[in-house]
């Protein structure tokens, strides 16, 4: 090694896959808002509200982690528009499946916001129906699920997002993550078949970071959803790195989203930081499922916004000006931007929605604290009886 | 398309037992469909499905593509929301490609989230064809040493049939594993009632005897039989233990039995490290060694893969004269 040699141990060399402008744009589907009109305003009033609760969501459980009350933390700061949009394309009788950053899909997915913040939106959310059932509940019991309690969905047997919950009075199915990157892209894939199977016209989405694209499980779930016309999305959350590995050592194709090429099925790169844009390709996908054309890959671009897992250092894989730019592209910011431009907010309306997502984490999580811990000597069963 | 059993019938051979279960609990149960490589016209590597694109139509008789990962998780999805998918592995070798969603999502789920995954897999194997290393293996432990999966051997056709109609309604992730050489040569009556709702562990004894021992699945059930009938005419007289359910293991009538006669074997055509007899020699041990007059034996496949000339793998496979021999030494301790 010389001393020109730039490919030492810690020099920070850039991520060919790391957005050169601010995204990449040959596929990129922008943001199809009418300009002025009231009801796609309306429409990102809403998702902002989801938004902003996802984030507080995180801040907290970020914060927990660095005063030692929590284990482990990976945030889904950066992915909200992605995952507020796509669970907005989605409703009641459609089954979800989420990864370790789609915190913004579940509390869409499951919660009444009017219920919980009332008249934070002045009318019932639009884009779609809120979850029937116990919004409160079903946060407190979200907010036990992470920290391990008893009235967690897994009583405590299992981490963070690793659960499933299903309601089915109210149509909800969401089906949590295993550890095993890629494995659950076949399980969302096989819900939707249940749904094919059954003649209904629900649908099925799913969460996948880019460097699972590269698991064979990608793969074989695509190719037979497509040969089988499942209703079925995927969404990859290209957020252009994986723990510390770059796109340029993950795949060496120009878009993810071009995949869908070899399996004969619409593929769509979209700009995962504008969540009307995003809202727009799911509806579309969703659509298109639901009448029986079968999946879409959706590409959503995000930026990296924290490391892998918080208190690791793979942050310091990603060159600072890389990091600047998706510090620039924050979802929130840019939906609390339009909002502000549109007329459509105050500067102290968002901040008074700000501080009541806040203050409604806070209060929940800490309500959970102090629900009991499980049983240490219970026993569960392996088989079901 | 095979004829209704609903009624008892007479010998049936393994192969058709197998189908008859299928098309019966289909023709039961709107929600059982089957999944597979070339299984829908073609009928299957081994015919079982043979008509039942006809009877059944696409939907419920699914060609995959070559895929056992994508295939069995999109079993394991649908078997959440309320399809009873039955997945044929071609030959039960190449389930290795479909592991990681057998033994951390199928396996793991209801202990996980308390929501039960309904899944049989079919899984043809073992040797006796020269068939080579990659269609011959019996991999039965791989799974056995997982929490949460359920695991049938039959040997007999009635068993076949009753416990694949069984491992259908049962809410578990069942392994189904069939043994190959079996489809076509042996031949039994079907038991077709009544049909239990769940794969509960199963022991039984086939020949009882006083001196010595035996347990064994599948195929290695017929040879042990034919190896009992041999000593018996020297006087020996020995206890057959079939064992058509591996998990959950019933060893408590294979305890009753070694304190019986005070010496054991396990005979299997997997190999020998690690693998089923070593557990269930583990077991005796631990629950009746004070009875024990011999150490507990293991007749089992040597540690390597099923060569593929016939002799060579003749000479692997425990057969009826060395279960005899290992027997006999058995005795002489
Ligand atoms: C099969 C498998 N291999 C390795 C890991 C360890 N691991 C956990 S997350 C991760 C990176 C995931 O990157 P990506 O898919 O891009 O998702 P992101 O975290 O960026 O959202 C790795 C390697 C794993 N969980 N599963
Ligand atoms: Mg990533």
């Amino acid at each position: 090694m010389t001393d020109q040699d730039p490919d030492t141990a810690h020099s920070r060399k850039p991520n060919p896959g790391a957005p050169s402008s601010a995204v990449p744009v040959s596929h990129v589907e922008s943001s199809p808002r009418p300009v002025g009109s009231r009801a796609a305003f309306y429409s990102l009033r809403e998702m902002h509200a989801y938004m902003r609760l996802a984030r507080e969501w995180d801040l907290r459980f970020e914060k927990m982690f660095r005063t030692g009350a929590l284990s482990k933390w990976y945030s889904s700061v950066g992915n909200e528009a992605t995952t507020v949009a796509s669970a907005c394309a989605i409703e009641a009788g459609d089954s979800l499946l989420t990864l370790h950053r789609d915190s913004g899909a579940i509390l869409r997915h499951y919660l009444d916001i009017n219920a919980l913040l009332p008249g934070i939106l002045p009318q019932d959310p639009a884009i779609r129906k809120p979850m029937g059932g116990d919004s409160k509940q079903r946060f407190l019991r979200l907010a036990c699920q992470m920290l391990g309690r008893e009235n967690g969905f897994s009583s405590g047997h299992e981490r963070s997002y690793h659960y499933n919950l299903f309601e089915e009075e109210w149509g909800l199915f969401h089906i949590g993550m295993i550890s095993h990157l890629g494995s659950m892209i076949p399980v969302a894939a096989g819900t939707a078949f249940a749904f094919q199977q059954q003649g209904s016209d629900r649908v099925a989405i799913n969460f996948i970071g880019e460097g699972a694209t590269s698991t064979g499980d990608f793969h074989e779930a695509l190719n037979i959803a497509s040969v089988w016309k499942l209703p079925f999305i995927l969404v990859i959350e290209n957020n252009r790195w994986a723990f510390s590995t770059p796109t340029s050592q993950q795949y060496a194709c120009d878009h993810l989203a071009d995949r869908a090429l070899g399996y004969g099925i619409p593929g769509v790169q979209v700009d995962g930081t504008d969540a009307e844009a995003v809202l727009s390709v799911m509806q579309t996908a969703v659509a298109r499922a639901r009448a029986g054309d079968g999946p879409t890959l959706v590409e959503a671009m995000l930026g990296r916004h924290r490391g892998h897992s918080e208190g690791d250092d793979s942050l310091q894989q990603v060159p600072e000006q890389e990091l600047q730019q998706y510090g620039e592209q924050d979802p929130l910011d840019l939906a609390e931007k339009r909002l502000i431009d549109g007329g459509v907010f105050s500067r102290a309306w968002i901040d008074e929605v700000s501080e009541r997502c806040a203050s409604l984490v806070i209060d929940t999580v800490d309500q959970a604290m102090s629900m009991p811990e499980p049983d240490v000597h219970q026993a569960r069963s392996i088989y079901a009886d | 398309m095979q004829t209704d059993t609903s009624t008892e019938s007479d010998d049936t051979l393994y192969v058709d037992a197998i189908s008859a279960a299928l098309a019966d609990e289909m023709r039961a149960d709107p929600d059982v469909v089957l999944m597979g490589q070339d299984i829908a016209g073609h009928g299957g590597a081994f015919k079982i499905t043979r008509g039942f694109l006809e009877e059944f139509g696409d939907q419920r008789v699914r060609n995959t593509p070559i895929a056992e990962s994508g295939t069995i998780g999109i079993a394991i999805g649908s078997s959440m929301l309320g399809i009873k998918p039955v997945v044929e592995m071609q030959f039960a070798d190449f389930v290795s490609c479909g592991f990681n969603q057998i033994v951390n999502v199928a396996a793991k789920m209801y202990w996980r989230t308390k929501h039960p995954v309904p899944l049989v897999i079919r899984l043809p194997g073992g040797g006796g064809m020269g068939a080579g290393a990659f269609h011959s293996q019996n991999i039965e432990n791989w799974f056995l040493h997982t929490p949460g999966l359920k695991v049938v051997s039959p040997a007999y056709s009635g068993d076949a049939y009753r416990l694949l109609r069984a491992a259908i309604r049962d809410p578990n992730p069942v392994l189904y594993f069939e043994h190959k050489f079996l489809y076509r040569r042996e031949r039994s009556p079907l038991q077709t009632a009544p049909i239990p709702d769940r794969i509960l562990g199963e022991s039984s004894i086939l020949r009882s005897g006083t001196d010595i021992t035996t347990v064994s699945w599948g195929w290695m059930t017929h040879r042990t039989l034919e190896a009992a009938e041999i000593l018996s005419q020297e006087g020996i007289e020995v206890e057959v233990i079939d064992l058509p359910v591996l998990s959950p293991l019933d060893h408590r009538g294979i305890i009753a039995s070694v304190e019986k006669t005070q010496r054991a074997a396990i005979i299997h055509e997997a190999t020998c490290t690690g693998g089923f007899g070593a557990e269930i020699a583990a077991r005796i041990c631990d629950e009746a060694i004070w009875s024990l007059d011999a150490p507990v034996r293991r007749i089992t496949y040597p540690d390597s893969p099923p060569p593929f000339h016939k002799g060579l793998e003749a000479s692997r496979i425990p057969s009826p004269e060395r279960i005899c021999s290992e027997l006999r030494q058995l005795l002489e301790v």
